[in-house]
């Protein structure tokens, strides 16, 4: 019985999803408290399954009874059951943050349906961690593209549906590129499923080297234009900043992360290791993460807005994940893979903390910040150790991650990227530390004709996520044991 | 000059590969948000053209089990997923139909270059 | 529009279309259709009922509390059928390894569950194009969403 959980929760959550718009049809009132269940449900059958992997050791799970090739197959492995972690984790907290802050930024009727979106998303990213067949994970892709561009465009504001149609037009070209690359390598291999498509790979490469060549090509665009790679990121800062705060950490922390995992699952288990001397994909993934570390905080430098700051810091994060998958050594991929759950933490908080300044006072432009801290004590304290973490002070867990970077840039005798880590940090610090230093020893600012007291229940996933950070900043043990075995391909 | 015969042989994926380059193209330059969905459409049937004639078996036969034996029946399998597939264009050609249709109630215009100009004329 | 012969021929022709379309998706697993194409040809009688009569009268014709029931009643049968496997000792979405009944190829009620999948499918697929074209022709649910 206890081998159905990974299934049960993606179909528990798809069934919540759906009983939603029954619930707020028919009695309005359940319908968040049946989310939050869901929810903590899965959170909960995520660590039971941490718990069953370890001792069984990684299985797999055929849907109907049928066996691969003819079956869909789900495969639980390490990697798989921690991102199943993350995202229930960090989006029930973002969740209970939302209990109290949509009403405020979306109209009651279409708060229902935004509960029905976020669980469609969270159940598509859960299944995107868990498939091992190409066309569910094309499927799974879809929705959570639906699902987000639903979140977004959620406030009435023409702005959002501005961003979320921008969105969508670029999600549709790079899932239009990944199902082509589906249908190129079922031409050659005649297969779906990973493990048979990674058998067959070998033999066909040379009969059909340039057909495996354009769908590497196509996935690793398709991937990069939703995971927000360097020159294919320009939906991002529209998207993240304009959309309501809960949609924002959801999209900046989880969301662009689990495309990247796709295509961590896709690089390595999927094509075969010859194909890397026919064309140095890993190389190019490399120089582009570069170019996003750097570009990501140059042009975070320049803004006023709080949430696009934090929107372009996200594109840099994201090259650091990008630059783990591109050294793939032992320690560089597991810096990279474990930066997925830091960086969740992270910047989860910090949009979470910019919504609530947002809640209280109304401000979002970076100048008129001075002196909150002085007003909003938690609040500015979550965000000060989110921006410490964000430069990789130690103590924090953005240490830890970019400490791993380094030392497989170091163990492949590539010291360049030791320096680019080292100088983006600085680029990090120049424009984080500016709003930390006026928001407490600013000048006072200006009353704020409604300053609004903020929820407890607002306040209380910000404060975890902080004492979340310093935890794995001194404890980072259990991570790196999850992640290391993860990467054990 | 053996590229010819290459081409007629392979017709199925060469048009599809033509209107996949179409539809890629159109989803990019053209201005019109309106166009730029007709775009995804064209991009989105050109991969099915391509999925569906991978699974054509010359001589075959519809893919449903009739009495006799030694029929040669066409693949079934990129029918199915194509069928799904159609199903995901619909969808998010729905929900970019319902958000064009707020967008042009907000700005009254349809057009992406003019409504950036409305956004930085009122930005200012 | 005000037409009479439209009027009156697109009442005679709205039950057959119907028939057609329920036919189409209980059929699937015999001839081609299936779940979606059965779906949306339910879905095109109504709004062949919509555009012949005028938009109000169409809405009313199928509730706003129906359509939303259909639509989530569609997929938590096809999850409810999916438990079936797990509740007979296989895995979720088993069809001959539960031991459900195939019959004799060539019936009705062959083939196990693709039957009642079919009919969950059809349902939902028909009650969300209805939603999409009431919504997006400018009737009073304008939420933007579709799911």
């Amino acid at each position: 019985m206890y081998l159905h959980v990974p299934v049960l929760i993606v179909v528990l959550l798809l069934a919540a999803s759906y009983t939603v718009p029954l619930l707020d049809r028919f009695r309005r009132s359940l319908a968040l408290p049946i989310t939050i269940l869901s929810l903590i449900t899965a959170f909960i059958s995520s660590l039971y399954l941490l718990y069953l992997i370890g001792v069984r050791g990684p299985f797999a799970y055929h849907l109907g009874g049928w066996p691969p090739p003819w079956g869909i197959e789900l495969y639980i492995d390490y990697l798989a059951v921690y991102m199943l972690i993350v995202i229930s984790s960090i989006g029930l907290l973002i969740m209970i943050y939302g209990a109290k802050d949509l009403l405020h930024e979306i109209s009651r009727e279409v708060l229902s349906w935004y509960y029905t979106l976020y669980l469609l998303l969270m159940a598509s990213m859960m299944g995107i961690a868990l498939t091992n067949d190409l066309f569910n994970l094309f499927v799974f892709v879809e929705i959570s593209a639906i699902a987000s561009c639903g979140i977004i465009s959620a406030k009435a504001d023409r702005r959002c549906i501005e961003a979320s149609i921008k969105y969508l037009i670029l999600s549709a070209l790079g899932s239009g590129c990944i199902l082509l690359a589906v249908a190129m390598i079922y031409m050659i291999t005649g297969n779906l499923n990973f493990d048979y498509v990674a058998a067959a790979l070998p033999d066909a490469l040379k009969l059909y080297p340039y057909n495996i060549v354009i769908a590497l090509g196509l996935f690793v665009v398709g991937f990069g234009v939703k995971s927000a790679l360097f020159p294919l990121h320009v939906w991002l800062p529209d998207a993240h900043s304009s959309a309501p705060s809960p949609s924002s950490a959801i999209l900046s922390g989880l969301v662009i992360k689990i495309y990247a995992v796709a295509l961590v699952k896709l690089l390595f288990r999927v094509f075969p290791a010859q194909i890397y001397d026919v064309i140095p994909i890993l190389d190019i993934i490399l120089f582009l993460s570069v170019f996003a570390v750097m570009a990501g905080s140059i042009f975070a430098m320049v803004q006023d807005d709080l949430k696009r700051m934090l929107a372009y810091s996200s594109i840099a994060q994201i090259g650091y994940i990008f630059m783990g998958i591109g050294l793939f050594g032992g320690r560089a991929l597991t810096g990279g893979l474990l930066h997925i759950f830091n960086h969740a933490m992270m910047k989860s908080m910090l949009f979470l903390a910019a919504g609530l300044i947002i809640y209280a006072t109304g401000i979002r432009n970076l100048k008129d910040l001075k002196g909150i801290g002085v007003r909003m004590p938690w609040t500015m304290g979550a965000f000060t150790i989110g921006a410490l973490s964000m430069v990789g002070i130690p103590g924090t867990s953005g240490f830890i991650s970019k400490w791993f970077l380094a030392l497989g840039a170091l163990d492949l005798n590539r010291p360049f990227y030791v320096a680019i880590i080292l100088l983006s940090s600085l680029l990090n610090g120049i424009y984080y530390f500016p709003i930390i230093i006026d928001a407490f020893f600013g000048t006072k600012m200006n009353p704020v004709s409604e300053f609004r007291d903020v929820p407890a229940l607002m306040l209380i996933p910000v404060l975890i996520l902080a004492a979340g950070v310093i935890f794995f900043g001194f404890y980072p043990k259990p991570l790196l044991d999850l992640v290391s075995k993860a990467i054990s391909f | 000059m053996e590229l010819i015969p290459k081409l007629i042989n392979n017709s199925y994926y060469f048009a599809a590969m033509i209107l996949f380059v179409i539809g890629f193209h159109t989803m990019l330059t053209h201005s019109n948000l309106i166009k730029k969905i007709i775009g995804m459409n064209i991009m989105d049937t050109s991969i099915f053209l391509f999925f569906v004639s991978i699974g054509y078996v010359r001589g075959g036969r519809a893919p449903i089990i009739q009495e006799g034996a030694g029929f040669l029946y066409v693949n079934p399998l990129p029918s199915a997923l194509i069928l799904t597939g159609i199903v995901v264009a619909v969808s998010v050609t729905a929900f970019a139909l319902s958000l064009i249709v707020k967008l042009y109630a907000h700005y009254g215009t349809v057009d992406a270059d003019e409504i950036a100009l409305i956004r930085a004329r009122e930005e200012r | 529009m005000d037409d009479l012969v439209i009027r009156s021929v697109s009442r005679l022709v709205v039950p057959f279309i119907q028939l057609y379309g329920f036919y189409v998706i209980f059929y699937g697993h015999l001839s081609p259709g299936g779940g979606f194409a059965g779906g949306a040809i339910v879905a095109s009688s109504m709004i062949l009922y919509g555009l012949s009569f005028n938009l109000e009268a169409g809405s009313r014709k199928l509730g706003h509390d129906i359509s939303s029931l259909m639509e989530s009643g569609g997929a938590i049968w096809f999850l409810m059928i999916g438990l079936i496997g797990i509740l007979f000792g296989s895995n979720f979405l088993a069809n001959r390894f539960a031991g459900v009944s195939l019959g004799t190829p060539g019936q009705l009620f062959s083939g196990g569950i693709i039957f009642f999948l079919s009919l969950g499918i059809g349902v939902k697929v028909a009650s969300t194009m209805i939603t999409l074209f009431y919504s997006l022709s400018g009737g009073e649910d304008n939420s933007g969403t579709n799911s």
